[in-house]
Parts: C-alpha cells; sequence; structure tokens
C-alpha cells in the first residue's frame, strides 16, 4: 500500500482516483434536464478490489462500465428519507441520530457512496497487478432540486434571449448531485470537462478553456475544459447560460461573466479586481495557483459566493453602478472573500472535516487582512469586535462551537456537543448559524494565532504551505505527492512550530479542541494609599458555552501620566490583581496628557475623582481571547474613554457602557463625538442611537431641541432656511452615512407622553419632501429608504378604543401623513425602482409596523403579493418577513400553511432557506409556549419536510431541523397524543411485545413500522463486534444506537403488500405495506448471529440501484429476485431497492429471519404483476448465499453475480 | 376607392394648411372639385347646371369630404397615432352612413369620367423648419428613398437644465394616483379601499433587471453631474479606455465611472491583443470521415 508513504494521509478508500473525465453533452432547458457522462481513472491500492463506491445523489445511472465491461451496480441513498414515514417517534434526538448515521452511512471521506459498482470478476480475479480501471457512468438528471439550478424566465423568445441559465450550487460537498464522483475535499484528480450547449450559450466550468467546437449541425458548441491541477470534485462546478463577456482590462487571464444586459454593471463592478489579486499575491509570495479565473453572476444564487477550483460564482445582486454607495463596499468584501478561498480551500483543501476550521480562517484571516488594507485600521477592528460580539452571544446563547472535534471511537456517546440539537459530525448536518459561527471562530482564532506568533511567521507558514502544495500539483499522480495539497490541523500547526519555533499547543487546545467563550467580569477599586489599583476578574465558567481561562491577559490603564500596559496572569484562583500606579493625583498641574498612540492632549480633568488618577481601563484591548467582559467603572471614565482612547473598539464600547448613564455628561460627551469629524463615521453612527436613549431616558429634564435636530440642521440644513435640507451631495462618504443615520435614530426620540415628538416627525416629512437628488453624483436609495425607517421608527402604538376595527376616518393625523409618504414612494417605485428596491422592502416593513401598532387593519394579502415569485430577492424577504410577524403575531394557521408551502415549492433555494430561518428567529410559537397552531398535523408535516421533503439540500434540511427544534424541541411535540408504543419492552427478559392496542389499518396508506424496530429506541444493547468493521459495507462505526432505532432494512415478509401505484406513468412504484402484525413476541436473544449479520450486510451491497427523486416509500423489497426482471427504466429500481443505509438494523434483519419462520400463516398479497411470494419463502434460505445484482435499469435485466464473500 | 379616399384626406389636410398663404393653390383644388362635380353631374346625365347649384353641391362635396378626413383623423389619434390609415378612413365612413361594400363597384363603373390632373400650380411652401444639427445619414440597410431622419434634436436625447419643479411632488402623487386609479390596486383599509391606493405589486419574469439596472432618469442625472464635475478627459476613457487601459492612474477614475450605456462596446478591435481563450472564433466540427 503505497498509501502509507503519505505523510499523514490515509485514503478510506481501497483506491485511489487520479483523472476524472466529465461530459455533459445535452443540457435542456425546457425540461430542465441533464444528460451525460463521467469517467474516473482509478488506481486499486488493494489486490482484489471488487467494489468501487463512489457518491452520486438523484442522477439517474444508466449504465456502468469498467475497462469496457458492463459492471453490476446499486445505487442506495439512505438521506433522501431519513426515518421511514411511518415511524411515530416525532422526536428529534431519534431524528438526528438517525440522519447522521444516515450521511455516514454514504460519507466519502469513511470511504462510503451512495454507488456500490461491482467490479467485474474478469478483471479482478487478473491477479495482482494492480493496473488502471476506468470506471465509465452514464447519467441523467431530470428537473434537480439539487447540485445544479435552472433559471428559467417564462418570457417569449429563445433560452439564451429569455436569460436563461444553469449553474451548479450546494452547501459543502455537493458535487454528487450532479454527476457520480468521490464527493471528498481530500480525493484529488486531474479533470477534463466537457460540456456541449447551445451555439447561444456559454460554458464555464473549472480549468483552461482548451477550445470550443461546433456540433456538425453548427447549432451547439462543446466546451473543453482541462483542469491539470489534481482538484477534489467538491471544487469542481458549471455555469451555462447567455453570457456577457468581459476580460478584465489589467489581467487577460481573468474572465468576467454576467447576464444580458447587465454587462456596465459588470464593468465597474470588477474594476477593482486586480487589485485584490495584487494584495493576496504579494502577502502570501506566491502566485495565484490558478493559469485563469473566472467570475459567473448568476440569478437566484443559493448563497451570495461560492468558490471553485479557478472560478467563482456570484449573486447577480451583487452588481452595481457606479451610482451605488452602500453597495460598493459589500460587493468588494464578496469579491476579497471568493479569492481568499481560492487559495485556501480550492487550491489547498482540506483532509478531512475536522480539518476544516485550519482552511476557513486561513481564508477568513487573509481576507481579514484585505480588508484592513483597504477600508482602514478602524473598519478592521470594528469588524473584528463585531465578529467577536457575534460568536460569543452565540456560544452564550446556544452553546459552544467547537472547532476541531474528534470522535474518538467512533461512538455516539463520546459527543462532543451535547447541547446542540444536531451533530457536529458532518458538515451536512450543521445548523446554517452554526457553520456561520464556526467560519466566524475560526478566523479569530486563526488571528489569535498571528496575535500570539506574529505576521510575519503567520505568512510564512502560509507561503510554505502554498509552495509545498503548488509544487505537489505540478507532480505525476504516481510520485504521491498530491496529499501534500491537502491540509490538516496537524500539519499546520507542525508548520507554525517549525517556522515560529513557538508552542501554540495551549493556545490550541484552548479554542480549537475546546468549545465556548470566557465571559469576564472586571471591577476595581483604587488604593490611594498604597497608589495601587485593585482589579478585580471574575469569570462565569458554569453557564453554557462558557470556558474557563487560565493564561495571560493585557489591562491597558490610562493614567494622568499617560498610558500603561500590564499583563496579568489569570490563574485558578486568583481574582485580585494589584497594579501599582505611576502617577499620583496632581490634577492642579496643567499639563497635557500623553495617550498610548503617543498623542499628547488636554483634556478637562473636572469631572474626575479627585483622589484617583485613573482616567479609564481596558481589559483585553487587543481582543485577544475569545471573551465578553462586563467592565464596572464610573461613567466619567467611560466619558473620557469615548472622547480621548483613539482605539475604535474602545470607543464603541464606551458607548454602550454609556447607555447606562444618561446625565447630560454622557450627552455632551456623545453630541461631541457626533460633531468630531476626525472619529470614525461607524462610531459616530453608534453614538446617534446611544444619544436617542439617552435623550429617552432624560426626557423629563432635557433642555432645549430634539436630540441631534441641530446638529442635522447644522450639517445638512440651508442656512437660510433651517427646515429645508440642502441639495443631497454624497461626495464625503462619512457625512453620507451620518446623514442616513440621524434621522433614523432621532425618530426613535420619545416624549412624555411617550410619543416620537411632533417636531421630530414634521422634520422627517420635510427632508422627505425637500429631498433633491438632481445634483447628486450617486443615488439616494439608501437614503431615501432610511427616512422611510425613520419613518417607521416614530411609530408608537395607536390609541384604540374598544377594540374598534381600524378604519380611515379614525385614522390618527400624523399616521395619515405617514401613510401619505408611504403610499407614494411605494408607487413610484412601479415607475421608477429604486436600485434593490430599497424603497419597497423599507416600505413594506413600514406597513407591516403600522400594521402592529394598530394604525392600519392587520392583514397579509399585501405581503403574500409581494412574497411571490417574480418579484426582487429583497423585496420577497422584506415581504416574508412581515408574513412571518404576522403569523406570530396573528397566530394564524393559514399563513403558517402559506409559508411553509411555499418552503417546499419556491423555485428559488435562497428564500425557501431564508423562510425557515426567519421562522426560527420570530416563531409563531416555541417549545416552552402553549399555543393552537401547534398541532399533530404541523407536527407531521414538519417531520415529514426534514425527513424526506428536503433531502436535496443539506441546508434547508439543517434548517427544517432548526425549526422544529424551535418549535418542538427535542422530545416528542407535547402536542401529539401520548405515544402508542409500538412495542412493550421487558428489558430483563430482552423481550419486546408489540403492542396489542395498535392494529394496522388495512388498505390505508399508511405504513406500519416492522415490529422489531418500533419503540425500541434507546435500548441499551451489548456492542457487536461483526458490525463494527469486519464487513465494511458501509457501516458506520457509531451505528449502533442507530441500528436500533432503525426502522429500515429488514428483508422481506412474508405479509408485506407489494402494490404498485399507477400515478406514476414512467412504470410502477411499489409500496409494501405490513399486512398484519399480530401480537408478535420478539426474541432479543437471537440477535446476534454473526454468519447472518455478514450475509446481511453482503446482501445489502446487492440490492438494485435507487436513482429515486422521491424517497421510495418501500420499507423492504425483494432482495432475491433472480427471476424477476428489472422494470423497463431505473425509476423501477428505486423502489425495488429499499433504502437500505448500510447501517440498517442487523438486528432486525436476523429477527426477521427468526420470524419469517413462524409467519408463515399470514397472509400476503401481491397486487404486482410479478406474483412471487411463493418463491419469496422458498428462497429465504437461499438468500443467504444468493447475491444478485440488479443489473443496469436500462439494460432490463438482472444477472446473477458469485457472492461477494466468496 | 382607396386613392380617392387617402386623396380626400390629402385634400383636407392640405385645404386646412395652406389657409392664407396660397390662396391659389387653395383655389386650384377647389376648381377641381368643380370639375368634379360637374363631371359627376353629366354622368347623372345633366347637360347644363346653374353656377350656384354648381357651387352649392361643390360646396357640399368639400363639406364630406372635409368630414370624412376630420372623423378618420379623430379615429387615427384615438389609437395614438397621427396618420389616419385606410381603415381610419373606412370606420369613418361607415360612421357616416356610407356603405362601404358599394364603393368598389361604383368606382369601376363604366360610364365613370376621367377628369385631368389638376393643373399644376406652386404647392405651398412650407417654411423650411430650422434645421439644427447634423443630420443622420440612412445606416445601410434603410433604402436611400426613404425619408431622410429629422433634426437629431428632436429624437437624440439633450441634456435639459432641470427646471425646478416646487410641484414635483404633488405631480408625483398625481401621477401615482392617476396610476393607481387606471390600474389594479392593493388597500391598506378595508372600509374604504380607495382610501390609499398602492398599484398593485405585479410579478415580474426577470426581476432583477429592474432591480440593478441604474433608470433613465438616474443614468440622465449622472451624465450631467458627470458633464458638470468631471473633465473631458474621463468621457474619452470612458469609451474607450475600458478594455486595454493598463494605465494604473485610471483605475481610481474609472471607478467613478457611468456605466458606459446599454450596448456593450464592441471588443473587435481589442481581439488581437487580448488572448483569452472565451474571445477566440469557435472552430469548426473536424470532417469526420464515413466509415
Amino acid at each position: 500500500m503505497n498509501r502509507k508513504k503519505d505523510k499523514g494521509f490515509e485514503s478510506p478508500r481501497p483506491f485511489k482516483l487520479t483523472h476524472q473525465v466529465v461530459c455533459i453533452n445535452n443540457i435542456n432547458f425546457q425540461r430542465k434536464s441533464v444528460i451525460g457522462y463521467v469517467e474516473l481513472t482509478i488506481f486499486p491500492t488493494v489486490v482484489n478490489l471488487n467494489r468501487i463506491k463512489l457518491n452520486s445523489k438523484q442522477c439517474r445511472i444508466y449504465r456502468v462500465r469498467v475497462n469496457e465491461l458492463e459492471a453490476p451496480f446499486i445505487y442506495n441513498d439512505p438521506t433522501l428519507e431519513v426515518c421511514h414515514h411511518e415511524s411515530k417517534q416525532r422526536n428529534l434526538n431519534y431524528f438526528s441520530s438517525a440522519y447522521t448515521a444516515a450521511v455516514s452511512a454514504v460519507d466519502p471521506d469513511a470511504g462510503h457512496g451512495e454507488l456500490v459498482i461491482k467490479v467485474p470478476s474478469e478483471l479482478w480475479k487478473q491477479g495482482d497487478d494492480l493496473k488502471v480501471l476506468k470506471v465509465y457512468i452514464e447519467f441523467s438528471l431530470d428537473q434537480p432540486k439539487g447540485g445544479l439550478h435552472f433559471v428559467v424566465p417564462d418570457v417569449e423568445g429563445s433560452m439564451a434571449e429569455r436569460g436563461a441559465h444553469v449553474f451548479s450550487f450546494g452547501y459543502q460537498n455537493s458535487t454528487r448531485f450532479w454527476f457520480p464522483c468521490v464527493d471528498s475535499y481530500s480525493e484529488l484528480c486531474t479533470w477534463k470537462l466537457e460540456f456541449t450547449v447551445d451555439a447561444s450559450m456559454v460554458a464555464v466550468s473549472c480549468g483552461d478553456l482548451v477550445e470550443t467546437i461546433y456540433t456538425h449541425d453548427m447549432r451547439k458548441k462543446t466546451f473543453h475544459y482541462v483542469l491539470p491541477i489534481p482538484t477534489a470534485a467538491p471544487n469542481i462546478s458549471l455555469a451555462v447560460g447567455p453570457f456577457e463577456i468581459l476580460v478584465d482590462p489589467y489581467m487577460h487571464e481573468v474572465t468576467h461573466f454576467c447576464l444580458p444586459q447587465l454587462l456596465p454593471l459588470l464593468k465597474h463592478s470588477m474594476s477593482y479586481l486586480h487589485e485584490i489579486f495584487e494584495f493576496y499575491e504579494e502577502i502570501l509570495t506566491c502566485r495565484y495557483p490558478y493559469s485563469c479565473f473566472k467570475t459567473v453572476f448568476v440569478d437566484e444564487a443559493y448563497v451570495q459566493v461560492s468558490s471553485y477550483a479557478s472560478m467563482s460564482i456570484f449573486s447577480t445582486n451583487l452588481l452595481h453602478s457606479a451610482m451605488i454607495i452602500d453597495q460598493t463596499p459589500q460587493t468588494r468584501r464578496c469579491l476579497a472573500q471568493a479569492l481568499a478561498q481560492q487559495f485556501f480551500g480550492c487550491f489547498i483543501s482540506r483532509m478531512s472535516w475536522a480539518d476544516e476550521w485550519v482552511l476557513k480562517g486561513i481564508s477568513g484571516y487573509i481576507y481579514g487582512l484585505y480588508l484592513k488594507k483597504t477600508f482602514g485600521v478602524n473598519e478592521y477592528r470594528h469588524w473584528i469586535k463585531g465578529e467577536l460580539d457575534k460568536i460569543v452571544d452565540y456560544e452564550l446563547k446556544m452553546g459552544g462551537v467547537l472547532l476541531h472535534p474528534t470522535f474518538s471511537g467512533g461512538k455516539e456517546k463520546d459527543n462532543p456537543t451535547p447541547h446542540l440539537h444536531f451533530s457536529i459530525k458532518h458538515p451536512h448536518t450543521l445548523s446554517w448559524e452554526y457553520y456561520k459561527m464556526f467560519q466566524c471562530k475560526a478566523h479569530l482564532v486563526m488571528r489569535l494565532i498571528e496575535n500570539r506568533i506574529s505576521m510575519e511567521f503567520m505568512l510564512q507558514v502560509f507561503n510554505k504551505l502554498l509552495s509545498l502544495a503548488s509544487t505537489a500539483s505540478s507532480q505525476k499522480y504516481q510520485s504521491h505527492m498530491w496529499s501534500q495539497m491537502l491540509l490538516s490541523t496537524h500539519a499546520f500547526l507542525k508548520s507554525i512550530s517549525n517556522v515560529s519555533g513557538k508552542d501554540i499547543g495551549p493556545l490550541i487546545k484552548q479554542w480549537v479542541d475546546q468549545s465556548g467563550v470566557v465571559k469576564f467580569f472586571g471591577s476595581f477599586a483604587f488604593n490611594r494609599k498604597r497608589n495601587v489599583l485593585e482589579l478585580e476578574i471574575r469569570q462565569d465558567y458554569t453557564s453554557s458555552g462558557t470556558q474557563k481561562y487560565v493564561g495571560p491577559i493585557k489591562v491597558t490603564v490610562q493614567e494622568l501620566d499617560g498610558s500603561f500596559n500590564h499583563t496579568l496572569q489569570i490563574e485558578e484562583n486568583s481574582l485580585k490583581h494589584d497594579i501599582p500606579c505611576h502617577s499620583k493625583s496632581r490634577r492642579n498641574k496643567k499639563k497635557k496628557i500623553p495617550l498610548m498612540n503617543g498623542e499628547e492632549v488636554d483634556m478637562d480633568l473636572s469631572a474626575m475623582d479627585a483622589d484617583s488618577p485613573l482616567l479609564w481601563i481596558r481589559i483585553d484591548p487587543d481582543m485577544s481571547i475569545l471573551r465578553k467582559v462586563e467592565f464596572e467603572q464610573a461613567d466619567f471614565m467611560w466619558q473620557y474613554q469615548l472622547r480621548y482612547e483613539r482605539d475604535v473598539v474602545a470607543q464603541e464600547e464606551a458607548i454602550s457602557a454609556l447607555e447606562k448613564f444618561p446625565t447630560p455628561a454622557s450627552r455632551l460627551a456623545l453630541t461631541d463625538i457626533l460633531e468630531q469629524e476626525q472619529c470614525f463615521y461607524k462610531v459616530r453612527m453608534q453614538a446617534c442611537f446611544c444619544l436617542a436613549r439617552i435623550a429617552n431616558a432624560m426626557v423629563s429634564t432635557w433642555q432645549g431641541p430634539p436630540a441631534m435636530k441641530s446638529l442635522f440642521t447644522r450639517m445638512f440644513c440651508c442656512k437660510s432656511c433651517p427646515n429645508i435640507v440642502k441639495t443631497n451631495n454624497f461626495i464625503n462618504f462619512q457625512s453620507y452615512f451620518l446623514q442616513k443615520t440621524m434621522p433614523v435614530a432621532m425618530a426613535l426620540l420619545r416624549d412624555v407622553q411617550n410619543l416620537c415628538p411632533k417636531d421630530v416627525l414634521n422634520f422627517i416629512l420635510d427632508l422627505i419632501k425637500y429631498n433633491d437628488n438632481r445634483k447628486n453624483k450617486f443615488s439616494d436609495n439608501y437614503y431615501r429608504a432610511e427616512l422611510i425607517e425613520a419613518l417607521t421608527n416614530s411609530l408608537t402604538p395607536a390609541i384604540s378604543i374598544n377594540n374598534e376595527v381600524r378604519t380611515v376616518d379614525n385614522l390618527n393625523a400624523d399616521v395619515r401623513l405617514i401613510l401619505e409618504e408611504i403610499t407614494r414612494f411605494l408607487n413610484m417605485e412601479k415607475l421608477l425602482p429604486s436600485f434593490r428596491n430599497t424603497i419597497t422592502v423599507s416600505c413594506l416593513r413600514a406597513i407591516r409596523q403600522l400594521q402592529k401598532n394598530g394604525h392600519i387593519p392587520s392583514d397579509p394579502s399585501l405581503f403574500k403579493s409581494y412574497a411571490q415569485y417574480g418579484h426582487f430577492v429583497d423585496v420577497r424577504i422584506a415581504a416574508l418577513e412581515a408574513l412571518v410577524d404576522y403569523t406570530r403575531v396573528e397566530r394564524s394557521a393559514t399563513e403558517l400553511q402559506w409559508l411553509l408551502v411555499m418552503v417546499q415549492n419556491d423555485p428559488a433555494h435562497y428564500v425557501r432557506h431564508k423562510i425557515l430561518g426567519m421562522l426560527c428567529k420570530n416563531p409563531p410559537f416555541t417549545k416552552t409556549t402553549d399555543s393552537a397552531l401547534c398541532n399533530e398535523a404541523l407536527v407531521d408535516q414538519l417531520w415529514k419536510l426534514m425527513n424526506s421533503g428536503t433531502s436535496h439540500d443539506w441546508r434547508l434540511r439543517c434548517d427544517a431541523v432548526n425549526l422544529y427544534y424551535t418549535l418542538f424541541g427535542l422530545t416528542r411535540p407535547s402536542c401529539l397524543p401520548l405515544p402508542e408504543l409500538g412495542l412493550v419492552l421487558n428489558l430483563k427478559e430482552k423481550k419486546a411485545v408489540l403492542n396489542p392496542t395498535i392494529k394496522p389499518e388495512l388498505g390505508v396508506s399508511t405504513v406500519m413500522d416492522t415490529p422489531a424496530s418500533i419503540g425500541i429506541h434507546g435500548v441499551d444493547e451489548e456492542p457487536d463486534p461483526i458490525s463494527l468493521g469486519v464487513c465494511g459495507v458501509g457501516q458506520p462505526p457509531q451505528g449502533l444506537k442507530r441500528k436500533a432505532e432503525t426502522p429500515l432494512g429488514s428483508p422481506p415478509e412474508p405479509g408485506q403488500i407489494l402494490q404498485q401505484q399507477d400515478d406514476d406513468a414512467r412504470g410502477g412504484r411499489y409500496k409494501i405495506r405490513f399486512n398484519t402484525m399480530e401480537d408478535e413476541d420478539i426474541d432479543m436473544e437471537t440477535v446476534h448471529d454473526s454468519q447472518a449479520f455478514i450475509h446481511h450486510h453482503l446482501n445489502l451491497l446487492e440490492r438494485p440501484s435507487t436513482p429515486g427523486k422521491e424517497p421510495p416509500s418501500v420499507e423492504q423489497t425483494m432482495l432475491t429476485m433472480p427471476s424477476t426482471p428489472a422494470p423497463s427504466f431505473s425509476k423501477e429500481t428505486t423502489s425495488l431497492s429499499s433504502k437500505h443505509s448500510s447501517e440498517h438494523s442487523h438486528h432486525h434483519h436476523h429477527h426477521h429471519h427468526e420470524h419469517k419462520k413462524k409467519k408463515k400463516k399470514h397472509k400476503h398479497k401481491h397486487k404486482h404483476k410479478h406474483k412471487h411470494e411463493s418463491k419469496d419463502k422458498e428462497k429465504e434460505r437461499e438468500r443467504d448465499n444468493s447475491h444478485v445484482y440488479s443489473n443496469s435499469p436500462a439494460s432490463g435485466r438482472s444477472l446473477r453475480s458469485p457472492s461477494l464473500s466468496d | 376607392n382607396i386613392t380617392r379616399a387617402v386623396m380626400s384626406c390629402g385634400q383636407f389636410r392640405n385645404s386646412k394648411a395652406a389657409s392664407s398663404p396660397a390662396e391659389n393653390y387653395h383655389l386650384a383644388r377647389r376648381r377641381t372639385l368643380q370639375v368634379a362635380v360637374s363631371a359627376l353631374l353629366t354622368e347623372c346625365g345633366f347637360e347644363s347646371a346653374e353656377k350656384a347649384a354648381v357651387e352649392t353641391l361643390t360646396e357640399m362635396m368639400q363639406s364630406y369630404i372635409t368630414e370624412i378626413g376630420r372623423c378618420a383623423k379623430a379615429y387615427c389619434e384615438h389609437t395614438a397615432r397621427s396618420i389616419p390609415t385606410l381603415p381610419d378612413t373606412v370606420v369613418a365612413l361607415i360612421e357616416m352612413g356610407f356603405n362601404v361594400d358599394t364603393l368598389p363597384v361604383y368606382a369601376k363603373r363604366s360610364q365613370r369620367m376621367v377628369i385631368t390632373a389638376p393643373p399644376v400650380t406652386n404647392s405651398p411652401v412650407t417654411p423650411k423648419a430650422l434645421s439644427a444639427g447634423q443630420k443622420r445619414t440612412h445606416p445601410a440597410h434603410i433604402p436611400s428613398h426613404f425619408p431622410e431622419f429629422p433634426d437629431p434634436h428632436t429624437y437624440i436625447k439633450t441634456p435639459i437644465e432641470p427646471v425646478h419643479n416646487p410641484f414635483l411632488r404633488d405631480v408625483e402623487r398625481a401621477l401615482t394616483r392617476f396610476m393607481a386609479k387606471t390600474g389594479e390596486t392593493q388597500s391598506l383599509f378595508k372600509d374604504d379601499i380607495t382610501a390609499f391606493p398602492l398599484i398593485a405589486a405585479r410579478p415580474s419574469t426577470i426581476p432583477y433587471l429592474s432591480a440593478l439596472l441604474p433608470s433613465e432618469l438616474e443614468l440622465q442625472t449622472l451624465e450631467e453631474t458627470d458633464s458638470s464635475e468631471q473633465d473631458d478627459q474621463t468621457d474619452s476613457e470612458n469609451t474607450t479606455g475600458n478594455i486595454i487601459n493598463d494605465d494604473p492612474g485610471a483605475d481610481k477614475e474609472n471607478s467613478m465611472l457611468p456605466p458606459s450605456g446599454g450596448v456593450p462596446s464592441t471588443k473587435a478591435s481589442e481581439d488581437n491583443v487580448i488572448d483569452n481563450p472565451y474571445l477566440r472564433p469557435v472552430k469548426k466540427p473536424k470532417v469526420r470521415r464515413k466509415k
């Protein structure tokens, strides 16, 4: 086994993939279908390679050939339907473990796959020379629900004129959704990609476009791509459409693609990409690894940015013209992210899922460096603070985020994150929110490493990794160097220690191997006699999501004499730290005060405590711990900190702290900051909102005009007529952002009656009235949207008398004015739409607020019309957000249904994902509240959604799981009737008895569980040695619990009904029901029969393929059907094969053997035309020896093959 | 009959157009009409007629034709066109109680008299409009006998000095109200659905286009601010400099530039400069030999 030479990387597969051809020779936009083939070149690494496992989902496989020989195969996707729907469990614990097991069963990182190909015996019997195998697979995709997304606008004209396009997408490794492959980030190979598309279209894919050739009829052309750099299948992508092509004017090897008519926007938006390139190449001292780069902008994108080898797919909504201010930095950020991931993520790929954090961390880190360079240090620190706050809030609320999970022993019990309702073992079981936080934390930890070893070393490490990878990438496969392109945690840490000579072990242990953040509480006292600052730092490490910190912490103390850094050691039991002060209090001397940055300033020290030389204290100012600090210091100290500390993070902390001190002094400090033009604009913006809150707290003593009004007037209004705003001129972005924010904050002001002051409202209305953008070179759409938001913020609940119906007549006069404006804005938008329809978005929010506050009747119909497919996505999301809110407030079952239907049917994946996300954020009810909405039908519906309705989209499925968790919690939903436990267990006797109260309904399509699988959840069984790895047939290591729970995979029952469903025109689908199940004793003792186990495992292999789009409703079917020809098309094989995840309960298999013998008395009706029940029984005994492959569905025959156990 | 109808229209328009400057012309037409009336009379068997009678008949004829023209023009303008077409005239005739079906037979009648063409008189010279700018020549696909382009200012957008309209908001409100009244609406209130009419939300097939592309108005604003604030150099860069401009200094400027119209700039000239696989010509398929 040559693999062992590869340092650290052990392939889970008995072969090595070296090259893959993907050829898609037809893309039909009308039917949304794709036909093609793949050819994988593999080198076996074992003697007698007899099975090849590949990943494939959704694809319909027509034939498989290995070295020109027809090869039998089976296709089995246990994730299609996680728990068989007859399960009445309905508890999330059960689902999550079943789902994890299903994902594990086909996990390419463990060497598994949905598609198992049997190598024809002629090939593997040839002996031990390890020769090349070429695996050729023909496949098609029909209306794919995942993996590829077709956008086909419903207008007149050819597909190109309509702007129809298709592109690949997915969350993590999802390439298996559109072609068979080894869908692992660690299996690298070179690629040849061919796409034949309509002559009016362009196919953009990974690698170099070698040539484009017309087909013979000249109506189509074939794009030939070659990717010589070894690349993992998940990094392969495709986009086809009538794209407009823009060659980057600065870098001719970079090409940009956008949809028709958007070229001017593309030109503008891409005009700075070369700067990002230059930046990365410079800091990494490494050339961009691929010979070309392509950006494609598509509609209905799954995520804003997704990076693949040598290309990135973006949302078309990132494109903008030069008139747009707010979108510009966002688009630049997205480009920078995409490019960072080209180096780390695409070129260098991860070795395993546990190493994901390294790649996300590095790409996030270098992206951060770009932000620092482009947007400045203030922006960078502001961003870091934001990221830190985000991860801290998330972990404290939801529990820890673990970067580098290890699964020792592979047992489910060792779950490192028991607080979560999902498993973190696979990317595909993660909640999206968790994954976002994971990336955020990974980057922050990378920054912590930088703090520890310096940026120079950090960049040297990256450079080293890239050089290694690029040397490896140019090698031929045989040199076994390719695994150098995979990055593992271990290799990364080793590289760090080699380069820097520093031991970062403790840091890694704290933040990478452990989850949680640190929560500090700080307070201090000044001891005048000793001239010592007595600092107390306590920690909370018992709450969820926290951990204990031991180690150094930096404290910065600003004294009268200057700023001093102290490094304290946080130890187990020491809470108090004495810090000697440098200066005596001597405030009578007039002297400038030196700041940290060397600046010396005059301060008015009158506010200070006369006895203390302390101006302010900061704990961990560099954010070198992932922590939350709650620090207590006097209000004047916060005010000094706000005014004089130059670090924006300190200023922002001071602003949040000042909210608790509504005093004239705080007001003054905030107003000063607001007027301070040198101050970072985001700090000033934050100050606006703080000022509004302080003003409200001081409402009875407030002097002068409403907060910010005079300032705004001075800055933005005409000198002669202060209520009229100047003609817009947004050339100075800082004041533009301030101009946008101030009215929004002002509208939050309240008078003593808790109403928005009349003059504030009039002021905002005047701003709208006199808004004039004609002389401005920038669009004012965001500004106007903010003015509408200001109107929204001014709303207060209506005074309602006897819950009267809201009518036009009793409309409040102020609200009438607001409504006038909103109506006008919304109507004008129809005539002159604004960029990204920002105005409509704001108007919809305003209308919902008006409804919620009882000014206008609460009514969902307007939002429903804006939520429809065909509106701009931002508008839809805003409308849906309003609907979600309506659903919660009005407890409307109809609207909830409407939303859930949209989750199932909407063409845009992003919208479906968003709806579930918003429902989780603003749930109609929660597990702790009672609601009429919570009923059995809803439970069933959501269960179905996550169980089988979302199998085409990992992200959506996890969203559904999240929603289920939010609504019902981990256990059985309380609204369900008491579980009628199918089985009564007697643990002592290890006997289970079918609950006699359950009588399966005959003729109703409800499908009963197999007796052995009902309700024995949680039975603690002895581990079976055989199930742990003897068979190696997709047996997940942790499968024991799963086995007991899974109601799957038992051999055919005599009592089953095979029923042909005639609704499917393409062929029969069969539904099998257990006919009658009378009380049956199940002998738990008979479980462990190793012989039977092995055979069942082998059986699993030999079931026919399952390319079904719908989860087969089959519990179990004919294992032995040598005489049964597979019906005419692959669809049928779906039904014939059941979904046998390999971990399917072996116990149960065995049970059934046992009882089948007893059950012969049971009647069985096979309505299916192939009546072979009798054979079935007869063959039962035979089954263990006979192994049948159903051959290619296309060939329509099945063949017997020698048992694999031979 | 077609010619007659059209002619009548033409006459009507001419008679109106040439009120004072071309009295002669007008009279000549009138005389032709008189001849026509006389011919008709002859056709009907009259040998002579009193002048006053002929005059009266001529007057009636003229009124009738004028009415046809007026009526046809009204129909035409109803459908937002400016030149009446045959169907307009037909409808006009029907409206006036004339059985159009009889017209073809009447036109082909045997005893029809041929009237000589009206004497050539100087047709009234429409005073030449002040022409401004260079007229565009016909592009290759338009035959040269087609009318030439009008003055550029009549169809090419020219910057208008924005006039501050203090009633802009009222205009906007009135416009949106009008739109709301004439189209489908949505309402926020159930008791009075006309109170705050909202133009109904209508899904579009390609929603991102209108949401991303700047509107005409914005583009115009941009052009104006550009022409007033930026120097000419940037304008020329905008049109030509985008593709092969390697001047690093231009970058900053470029980011401020407006998108250059809606027309993708032709890359023909750059093709030989840039070697990008997507710009290369598509190859012809290799001819496969039949076995």
